[in-house]
């Protein structure tokens, strides 16, 4: 992938072979088994025979963060485990994106304590908040799907433009999203 | 004579209904009204007269006040009697009285039980800010991890442990002992913050009293 | 010695630690990677760190190694500790209990229940009958789906993968009477001081009925899978010895103290809601090993069916009033709120101020899957718990893995963490 990231103009050679590459990415995410609390057992659960959320839907837990390329902080994320939670992002080849499940890896939760961090976005930064406490499985579906839309607009070999042009995107992805529920 | 005219003396009992229980030892004595009677609280007075402050019994517990240099003692003695065999360790914890009272500062509770008379009793040992207390560790092996959290959230120092630091916070924390009055819930400092990639907005109330 | 390297070597794949602040590093325990003790021998420091598909949660075991032999075993915990203590003393007696659910979280009812009876003990407030058979009947609902958790994770760990799927399956089924009858599937804040203030719905009697005709055949799968099992049976009999002097002296509750051989069930030893009237039996072990306490919360398992189909047929068809109609500690019933004048000013008082229990402290301990769990108030008069302490049972428990792990094997670190049965909130709190 080195070779041949950032070096094309958007055509539409490279955007049939982006949404090859993304189709491929979203149909098989491999998943960091990273539970912390309760939102943890919702996590199993949904992985387990009613829900069945890896086998379904091509996703696997794998425990070593080299392997993963999707992390689902689920639980309180604290003032002493928040390193660790860094330093598994890092060591998560790119492309990687993380899904926030529940209210205590959204923002603290209802623990709003001293040695809470109110949000693993101060951490590491999320691209799908899912709530609830926990998020029942159907709940966690509804995350993972909605990151599974985001993942086929990834671009691979599209120059990426920088943080500016990220941050532009994510805004209009936003006002996308609010315009489609105000309908 | 006849009798009816006479008043007829009505043998009253008057002996004391008997609330002594043959067995001094007998389990209903943990739960007597008259805490004297406590065995635990006999076998203490025996052996260490001056070590009892206080004995309050509310909703069928005991609560025994007891000087905390005598702790360690205490409760070899009560856990080595035959009768009394106080031979679990339930629990250690602390209470921060800052609010209730003026002095001392911190109450070390205790709380044993016996298997064979299945009662329980908290012994409470009031400490200063900085005393020190005897350790429990050489008798229960499980007072280890209690006294290293009671130290962890409060700050009282247990002599003769042989591990004292830290075990719920980070072993680096520096921010002060948590469980106490005078900290407050959000602790003293914020977090950093290690996400530069993406900045997120955080509203941060000031209010920090009691919740609704 | 080889130079000694952090425990944490924050290895980055470029980008993004840049201009972020040094994070701190997590412990000032330095750990060398191989070190020559003066007699000679070497010793690997190996770290079971926060992150790991077999410890339950978020714990870390630095162990040092001599080959595959474990000679020291440090836990470190504390990375779920979220101040659950200090949070109970900024709220009311009533919403104390939603933090309950969340220490312990396979058997929420379990912790809901201990909090509960521990208000209750404190206000000297009684829930009527029909209340605590229904208590029980939820509460050792829990303690099957937390044996179940228990069950599946540790066999996972050990090597049987399957398990964790047919035990999961039927903990759905308890999610499901769970569901139906608080609305939460795991953090169901399921108890109140006084009984229940809504009606039992319909369905409930007839989906537990149903349950315990099932369960006992898939019970019998897993003991089929198991207990015969060589491979089962060589990795855990003999594993994780505790002597009942250990067991006593390390603070032990629950089925490690039971399977070691020593007697102590709080239902049996101080009964609380109806175990008195209740007939069942308390399983404890003989050797003390990892096989043994399986057995026991097996066997537990069984006894918990008998339990609540007894319980069931007390109260099948019963209509009397779930809840306790005192004035100042519990809630008033909901018709009575939304028609009378009083009791809707109870019942703002209660929810907006909250009640304010007698001066005094109570401790009240249930009879948790895991062990003795024990929730202690002391109260000043305020609406506000002037002190709240979980004796959670895992956090004790937890000690007795240095004194089990002395002289075994690699591999059966995983079988010990799984045989003490901890999850991590309830360590942490």
């Amino acid at each position: 992938m080195g070779l041949i990231d950032d070096r094309f103009d958007k055509n539409v050679f490279t955007t049939s072979l982006d949404f090859l590459f993304n189709w491929g990415r979203r149909s098989s995410l491999w998943w960091l088994q990273f539970g912390l609390a309760c939102c943890a057992i919702e996590m199993i659960a949904a992985s387990m025979a009613r829900f069945d959320l890896a086998e379904r839907f091509g996703m696997l837990y794998r425990a070593s963060p080299r392997q993963a390329d999707l992390m689902i902080v689920a639980g309180t994320v604290t003032k002493k485990m928040a390193p660790v939670v860094r330093q598994l992002y890092d060591q998560m080849p790119e492309p990687k994106w993380v899904i926030s499940m529940g209210s205590c890896a959204n923002v603290g939760g209802p623990f709003d304590s001293y040695a809470v961090v109110q949000g693993v976005d101060q951490v590491v930064p999320v691209d799908i908040y899912v709530p609830g406490c926990p998020p029942t499985p159907e709940a966690l579906y509804y995350g993972v799907l909605e990151l599974q839309n985001k993942v086929i607009k990834y671009q691979t070999m599209a120059k990426k433009q920088g943080a500016a042009a990220a941050e532009a995107d994510r805004i209009a992805n936003r006002a996308e999203a609010m315009a489609a529920v105000r309908g | 004579m006849s009798e009816g005219n006479l008043p007829q003396t009505v043998e009253t009992d008057q002996t004391p209904v008997a609330t002594e229980p043959v067995d001094p030892w007998a389990r209903e004595n943990y739960f007597d009204p008259d805490v004297e009677r406590h065995p635990a609280v006999r076998v203490i007075r025996e052996t260490f007269p001056g070590a009892i402050l206080d004995i309050v019994r509310f909703r069928d517990e005991t609560t025994i006040h007891i000087r905390p240099e005598l702790l360690l003692e205490i409760c070899t003695l009560l856990r080595g009697h035959e009768q009394v065999g106080m031979d679990v360790l339930t629990d250690i914890t602390a209470v921060d009285m800052l609010r209730l009272r003026q002095a001392p500062r911190f109450d070390v509770v205790a709380l044993l039980y016996s298997l064979r008379n299945r009662v329980r009793l908290r012994l409470k040992a009031g400490i200063d800010e900085g005393q020190p207390v005897p350790s429990l560790v050489p008798l229960w092996n499980g007072a280890n991890w209690l006294e290293r959290e009671t130290y962890d959230m409060f700050g009282i120092v247990f002599e003769g442990h042989p591990n004292l630091r830290r075990i719920l916070l980070a072993d680096d924390w520096d921010e002060g002992f948590p469980l106490r009055k005078d900290y407050p819930l959000r602790g003293w400092k914020e977090f950093p913050v290690y996400n530069t990639e993406r900045t997120v907005g955080r509203v941060r109330t000031r209010w920090t009293g009691r919740g609704v | 010695m080889s130079t000694p390297v952090s425990d944490f070597d924050l290895v980055s794949d470029g980008s993004t630690l840049d201009n972020s602040p040094e994070p701190p590093k997590t412990g000032t325990l330095t750990i060398s990677d191989e070190v020559t003790r003066p007699d000679g021998s070497h010793q690997l420091v190996l770290n079971m760190g926060p992150q790991h598909p077999s410890t339950h949660g978020v714990l870390r075991v630095i162990l040092g190694l001599d080959g595959e032999v474990i000679t020291d075993c440090d836990p470190v915990i504390g990375y779920l500790h979220r101040g659950v203590e200090k949070i109970g003393e900024q709220h009311r007696y009533a919403q104390v209990v939603t933090w309950t659910d969340r220490t312990d979280y396979v058997a929420a009812p379990m912790n809901n229940l201990g909090c509960i009876m521990a208000i209750e003990k404190l206000c000297d407030v009684t829930a009527p009958e029909r209340a605590q058979y229904w208590r029980v009947i939820m509460s050792e609902l829990a303690r099957i789906a937390s044996h179940l958790v228990w069950l599946g994770t540790h066999a996972l760990d050990i090597g049987a993968l399957s398990m964790s799927l047919y035990c999961f399956r039927e903990r759905e089924l308890i999610l499901d009477m769970f569901e139906i009858f608080c609305g939460a599937r795991l953090t169901t804040n399921m108890m109140e001081i006084g009984g229940f203030s809504r009606p039992i719905p319909e369905l409930l009697p007839s989906m537990v009925r149903d349950f315990c005709k099932v369960f006992p055949d898939r019970q019998q799968e897993y003991v089929d899978l198991l207990d015969a099992n060589p491979i089962w049976q060589a990795r855990t009999k003999g594993v994780g010895i505790i002597s009942p002097e250990a067991a006593v002296s390390y603070a032990l509750t629950g089925a490690c103290l039971r399977g070691s051989g020593v007697n102590y069930d709080i239902r049996k030893a101080m009964p609380y809601l109806v175990y008195d009237r209740l007939d069942f039996e308390v399983p404890i072990g003989v050797h003390g090993d990892v096989f043994d306490r399986y057995l026991v919360r097996m066997e537990e398992m069984r006894q918990t069916l008998r339990i609540i189909e007894q319980c069931l047929d007390a109260v099948e068809n019963d209509d009397r009033p779930l809840m306790a109609y005192e004035s100042n500690y519990v809630m008033p019933p909901h018709k009575g709120t939304m028609t009378t004048a009083e009791d809707m000013q109870r019942h703002f008082i209660w929810v907006i101020k909250g009640f304010s229990p007698p001066v005094g402290e109570a401790y009240f301990a249930v009879e948790h899957p895991k062990g003795e769990n024990g929730y202690y108030f002391v109260s000043d008069g305020t609406p506000l718990p002037y002190r709240w302490r979980v004796r959670s049972p895992d956090f004790v428990n937890l000690s007795v893995l240095p004194h089990m792990a002395q002289g075994a094997m690699l591999a059966d670190v995983v079988a010990l963490i799984g045989t003490i049965d901890i999850v991590l909130g309830s360590v942490d709190r």
